[in-house]
């Protein structure tokens, strides 16, 4: 026997539910549009940064239309020169003397030079000398009667003058026998008087002046 | 010749003939190693305490004996090894059930003439013992300081290859010693002669033949008269400037000290008075300095990696400052 479907009654629910209506700030969404960070238009578009737009430059200057090898060349070239460039720098911040460190020889230290005390070149020695005598200060005439030697030596090429070298440099640089052994007398002398501080009179004085003026005449 | 015409100011004859027996009493066994021997020489009279270095076999200890031997003074000797106490070097207090109290025990310290052989082997513990004693001349243990007789020298020797189980003695230890000495590999002609000399005969026990030359008191009088010494001004200045430029020079990443500025000119005083005068010139403050500096001085990292020497920084500068005349 057939079953009979039964119908249901069907019961149809309102929603009552109150709906809100949001919407958006007004004062807020000005604001926000006001500030350039949210203008995402053209007109408000902020750009490339410098050091973007300077790096879009600097690859620019390799991004050549010239195809030819001569044109490859040239931007090679730059491009190792570049890289040479910025090494060197960064050794040279780091301290490391870049060729130093190629050569493997010592570097020599800079340092300034002091002011000259006593240039033989730069002082009229006759006329200080006539001075030191004048004056009885034997002590600085010997003195000097031994720079004008150096000088001597030195206009006649026997010896390099250099503020820095010791007398004994002086004596070793005279390649005649002779006159290495008559110069070490001088030198003595003069070191005893000058760094010795010996005092000394006229008559030792005149001793000593005669030494020095024989060998003038034979350096000259 | 300079004696015609200037009057001799200082004695220096004891001085001078007591130099030339020790020199030749050295060269009896040493051969060569005339620089090595007048700066030490010039380190004794100087009253400073010398560091002998150079690598194994070039008689760095037997120098140090025989200076020793020809001095006669309390000599002692001791062997820096690893497991060395500040009290076997210093001494130390020892109960004395006898009298029920503490009793000091002095160490091998306490002598005239101290060869410590090998400095470097021992750690920076040991080494720092020698502090006091070296620059105050006492040793200060529980509370109790204890004099060191004059003269008080140390002669110290390291071997600048080793390595394994050496200590880089402390800067301020360094500092204490007036020259490092560095001994050279002897000359062709001079190894020839050595090894003519020596093949029969075993240096060390021709050191039993060795008699002393200078006694304690004639060592306290040397220096007195090294210290009288006459040094102009200008002198001053130079080494003054020379110590000055290593503290700035960009090379160097510790300069001299003041006490490195004293040593020199203390030092070049002692090797004018070996050469026979009373004043010192430019010449002797140049040979000098190195010696002085070498130990004394911090390369850079960079100029270590370069392979600069100090010997050559050194150079330099006095190169570029102006001799005073």
């Amino acid at each position: 026997m057939p079953v009979k479907p039964v119908k249901q009654k069907l019961v149809v629910h309102n929603d009552t539910a109150l709906v809100i209506q949001r919407y958006f700030n007004g004062a807020a969404l000005k604001n926000y549009s006001a500030q350039k960070e949210f203008q995402y238009g053209n007109g408000g578009y902020a750009g490339e940064s410098l050091w973007t737009r300077f790096w879009k430059w600097f690859w620019s200057l390799f991004d050549t239309d010239d195809k030819s090898i001569l044109g490859r060349i040239e931007q090679y070239v730059l491009i190792a020169l570049g890289i040479a460039a910025l090494v060197f720098l960064i050794l040279k911040l780091v301290g490391v003397d870049a060729l130093n460190v190629v050569r493997r020889k010592p570097l020599s230290a800079t340092l300034p030079y002091n002011e000259s005390v006593e240039n033989i070149y730069e002082t009229d020695l006759d006329a200080e000398l006539e001075k030191a005598i004048a004056h009885q200060n034997y002590r600085f005439a010997v003195r000097i009667l031994y720079l004008r030697s150096l000088r001597q030596l030195s206009d006649a090429g026997l010896i390099k003058w250099d503020i820095n070298k010791t007398n004994s440099i002086y004596i070793n640089e005279l390649t005649d026998a002779e006159q290495r052994i008559a110069f070490k007398i001088l030198t003595r002398q003069f070191e005893y008087v000058w760094y010795g501080e010996f005092i000394i009179d006229m008559p030792v004085f005149t001793k000593i002046s005669t030494r020095f003026n024989d060998f003038k005449v034979k350096a000259v | 010749m300079e004696d015609e015409l200037f009057e001799q100011r200082t004695d220096l004859s004891k001085l001078s003939s007591a130099v030339e027996q020790i020199k030749a009493t050295l060269a009896q066994i040493i051969v060569g190693q005339h620089h090595t021997i007048d700066l030490i020489l010039a380190g004794i009279l100087a009253d400073g305490h010398i560091l002998i270095e150079g690598v194994p076999g070039v008689a760095k200890t037997l120098t140090a004996k025989l200076i020793a031997k020809a001095i006669d003074a309390r000599y002692s000797r001791i062997q820096f090894t690893p497991d060395l106490m500040p009290s076997d070097v210093l001494g130390t207090s020892i109960f004395n059930p006898k009298n029920s109290a503490f009793e000091f025990k002095p160490g091998p310290i306490f002598g005239n003439i101290i060869l410590i052989d090998e400095i470097n082997r021992s750690p920076a513990k040991t080494q720092s013992a020698l502090f006091e004693a070296m620059e105050e001349r006492q040793v200060t243990i529980d509370g109790q300081t204890y004099k060191m007789e004059e003269p008080f020298i140390v002669l110290a020797t390291q071997n600048p290859i080793e390595q394994e189980g050496t200590y880089r003695l402390p800067e301020a230890q360094l500092d204490r010693f007036i020259f490092k000495v560095e001994i050279k590999y002897p000359t062709l002609e001079e190894e020839l002669t050595i090894i003519t000399q020596q093949h029969q005969q075993n240096p060390i026990d021709q050191l039993s033949h060795i008699s002393p030359v200078l006694s304690i008191q004639d060592i306290v009088s040397l220096r007195q008269v090294v210290k009288g010494l006459h040094v102009e001004p200008k002198l001053l200045e130079f080494t003054a400037k020379i110590i000055h430029e290593t503290r700035n020079n960009k090379s160097l990443y510790l300069g001299g000290s003041p006490r490195a500025s004293l040593a020199i000119i203390n030092a070049a005083k002692a090797l004018a008075a070996i050469k026979g005068r009373d004043f010192i010139t430019p010449d002797d403050i140049i040979f000098i300095a190195p010696p002085v500096l070498r130990h004394r001085i911090m390369l850079t990292p960079d100029k270590e990696m370069e392979g600069v020497t100090p010997d050559e920084i050194v150079t330099q500068i006095i190169q570029k400052i102006e001799v005073p005349r």
